[in-house]
């Protein structure tokens, strides 16, 4: 049991560094799109950053499910927001993953891909006329054939602005920008009213503001990305003049859209997206923004607004395929998205619960206008976030806008690198 | 009496493997099996949930090629040359201001180590808040009339702020090594000299370094490791994208950032974390070397 000092050495020199070498790893995945059978049997159903505010829906979500169809159990996990997906790929590389997972668009991709995700199309093709056409269209994937998750609650929001950062810089406050020519214009006005001290918007343009700007994101195959187009280099040339200006925070180059609502939060910029759960931030965070806060819609040049789309998919390889089918369709059904959208600012994706009352009349308060016009605007909105761009094209776009911004680069070699990056990711993916 | 003592020599012959089996198995499970399993996806294409093939060199040369690699060995590097010289000399001054017995000196101990225990992202948050456009330090330098600085959205300033943050979370940890070493440092030997005439700053640099050099050395060595291997510092100051145009990723930031998540391409990203122990098992034996030729 002698050991030197020089192999002594080595292993502690490997006991510290070999951690660093650890990585993940990846399964292989399959499994039939046969759903048909009793429903019975325990299976777990996985969401996202929900069980802190509303844990009694899901409890008793859960209990109804269990009374509808004795003989099954289901167990609901949460996980935190933070590393979602880290979390979801470490399950579906174990063999881990939950029957039914609360997913979005662009976490389905991958995974239906490897087999994970249960085709829709297939198993639980008879619910299709229940929900938004376009809703239950957000989880096809390009490449494949069928339709991967159920589609869940939609979001969309207003542009919030300060009225009293508008007044300052000699604006009219309730005359907010309506194009993108009006919102350059006022930005480069409060910049140089304000010496450059307050900006105007706090976030660099993002692949959903390229899509509201009317740029072709990818080709009519999905086979590769096409957003450095005339548009897209013109919008880009829009955000350096702001960005030259101040108009555009400094800061706006590493923001993240946490941080850009702390910013408007704290009254250093003037405009920032958000949805109708703002409105109660706003008011228990910042009361002075709170008077003085405008609310408009989003600018586009397509006529459409962006929406997001959360869906639940089932997996492919869940042994009680029938009960996960059951309940994923459970949860999303109109009852139950009409239930839950009237316990937290979000907008059900069922053919015609957004023409209940309760998403059409207005009651003199800031959240129902807010909630009456993001209604009105979902019905022809579009989820501009292609389902194939993955968080590496994310941050490969956004460093490459940055350098545009930077002046390190033209706009159009900007967004002819970050195509270029882009289509090689997708490439690597398997596409 | 031979007989017995033999047998007994013989049913001990395995118990200190025995005693070492269950480290040897949580080394074996948590350091050796990542490490094989990573030396070896570095020679395939394999992504999270797609099993990879054998690409030989194709990663290592991928790497070669790519701008983001060398941006990230760029950044370790200064990361290095940044934080390594001030964790070696200011912590030990640190150690001989507080190594006084004087009354109230347990309090600046512990204020100084308390860094060491707050949570990095914590500690980073402040200092965001605090180096923000309009924190605090914005504030006073305006007050000044030096004007804003962009702590935040500058590439240099970001790398350097960071590298402030890592200093001065790491103060108290080897405030703490350094007081170890000089409590054997013998106080003669300070007598000795001062009745040479030797003052308080030749007495540092002939009886207090000398006497404490290997316990630099292995600050030395130990910072080292950690300031190339850096991530939540920078992660938490530049943000998930590594700063403005991603100037500020780091080595570990890019393996973390193209290996994880559903898309992430683990063999790229185990090519780079082999990379990574290379270069950090080459500082180590570096480091280590230097403290022998000055030895010999």
């Amino acid at each position: 049991m002698r050991m030197s000092r020089r192999t002594f050495a080595a292993a502690a020199v490997a006991a510290v560094l070999l951690p660093l070498s650890a990585c993940g790893s990846g399964g292989d995945g399959g499994g039939s799109s046969d759903a048909s059978g009793k429903v019975e049997g325990d299976i777990t159903f996985q969401t996202w950053n929900l069980r802190a505010n509303f844990k009694p829906y899901f409890e008793g979500l859960v209990a109804e499910f269990e009374k509808k169809y004795p003989g099954t159990h289901v167990k609901w996990i949460d996980q935190p927001a933070e590393g979602y997906a880290d979390k979801i790929s470490a399950d579906a590389a174990g063999g881990t993953l939950p029957d039914v997972v609360n997913v979005s668009p662009d976490l389905v991709a991958p995974l239906a891909r490897a087999g994970l995700a249960l085709d829709l199309d297939k198993a639980a093709g008879r619910y299709k006329g229940e929900y938004l056409e376009g809703a239950w269209g957000a989880h096809r994937i390009p490449g494949t054939s069928g339709t991967y998750a159920f589609p869940w609650y939609l979001n969309t929001g207003p542009l919030f602005y300060n009225k009293s950062l508008f007044r300052k810089a000699g604006l009219d406050p309730d005359a907010p920008p309506k194009t993108y020519d009006q919102l350059i214009a006022d930005a480069l006005r409060i910049a140089e009213r304000t010496g450059g001290k307050v900006a105007t918007l706090a976030n660099v343009p993002t692949i959903e503001d390229f899509g509201r700007y009317g740029v072709p994101l990818m080709n009519r195959d999905g086979t590769g990305f096409a957003f450095n187009d005339p548009k897209g280099v013109e919008l880009l040339g829009k955000y350096k003049q702001l960005y030259d200006a101040k108009a555009l925070d400094p800061q706006a180059l590493t923001a993240t859209p946490e941080s850009s609502g702390k910013k408007f939060l704290t009254e250093a910029v003037a405009m920032n997206p958000g949805s109708a759960l703002d409105l109660g931030n706003f008011k228990k965070q910042a009361p002075n923004l709170y008077r003085n806060i405008g609310i408009t819609d989003q600018i586009t040049s397509t006529g459409h607004v962006n929406m997001y789309v959360m869906g639940v998919m089932v997996n492919a390889q869940s042994k009680r395929k029938p009960a996960a089918v059951a309940f994923a369709h459970f949860v999303t059904d109109a009852a139950h998205q009409m239930s839950f959208a009237k316990q937290v600012a979000i907008f059900p994706s069922t053919a015609g619960s957004l023409d209940d009352p309760y998403f059409t009349q207005q009651d003199g308060t800031d959240e129902t206008r807010v909630r009456v016009a993001a209604a009105k605007s979902l019905k022809n909105a579009v989820n501009y976030t292609p389902v194939l761009f993955s968080e590496q094209m994310k941050t490969a776009l956004r460093n490459e806008v940055a350098r545009a911004l930077q002046g390190k680069e033209s706009p159009q070699e900007a967004l002819d690198n970050a195509v270029k990056q882009c289509d090689t990711l997708l490439r690597q993916q398997g596409q | 009496m031979r007989a017995s003592s033999v047998r007994v020599r013989r049913q001990l012959a395995g118990s200190p493997w025995l005693f070492a089996a269950p480290g040897l198995l949580v080394a074996g499970l948590f350091v050796l099996y990542p490490f094989v399993s990573t030396v070896v996806n570095a020679f395939t294409d394999r992504r999270t949930l797609v099993p990879g093939e054998f690409v030989g060199l194709a990663n290592f040369r991928e790497l070669l090629h790519d701008d983001m690699f060398w941006t990230g060995l760029r950044n370790s590097a200064l990361y290095v040359v940044g934080v390594v010289p001030a964790l070696v000399v200011l912590p030990l001054l640190l150690a001989l201001l507080v190594q006084k017995n004087i009354p109230g000196i347990t309090f600046f101990r512990s204020a100084f180590y308390t860094p060491v225990v707050a949570s990095i992202v914590v500690v980073g948050l402040i200092w965001v808040w605090l180096l923000d456009e309009r924190g605090l330090v914005n504030a006073m330098l305006e007050t000044v009339g030096v004007g804003r600085v962009g702590f935040l959205s500058d590439q240099w300033l970001l790398l350097v702020s960071a590298m402030t943050v890592t200093v001065w979370k790491g103060l108290g940890y080897y405030m703490i090594i350094y007081l170890a070493a000089l409590a054997n440092v013998p106080r003669e030997l300070h007598e000795a000299a001062a009745v040479d005439g030797a003052g308080a700053v030749r007495r540092f640099v002939t009886v207090t370094v000398p006497a404490v050099r290997s316990t630099m050395v292995l600050v030395g060595a130990l910072s080292s490791v950690a300031a190339f291997k850096v991530f939540s510092e920078v992660y938490l100051m530049a943000g998930p994208s590594g700063g403005p145009a991603g100037e500020d990723t780091t080595l570990v930031m890019l393996v973390q950032r193209t290996g994880t998540g559903l898309t992430g391409r683990v063999g790229y990203a185990s090519a780079l974390s082999l990379v990574v122990f290379v270069v950090t098992v080459a500082l180590m034996l570096l480091v280590l070397r230097a403290d022998r030729r000055e030895e010999s």
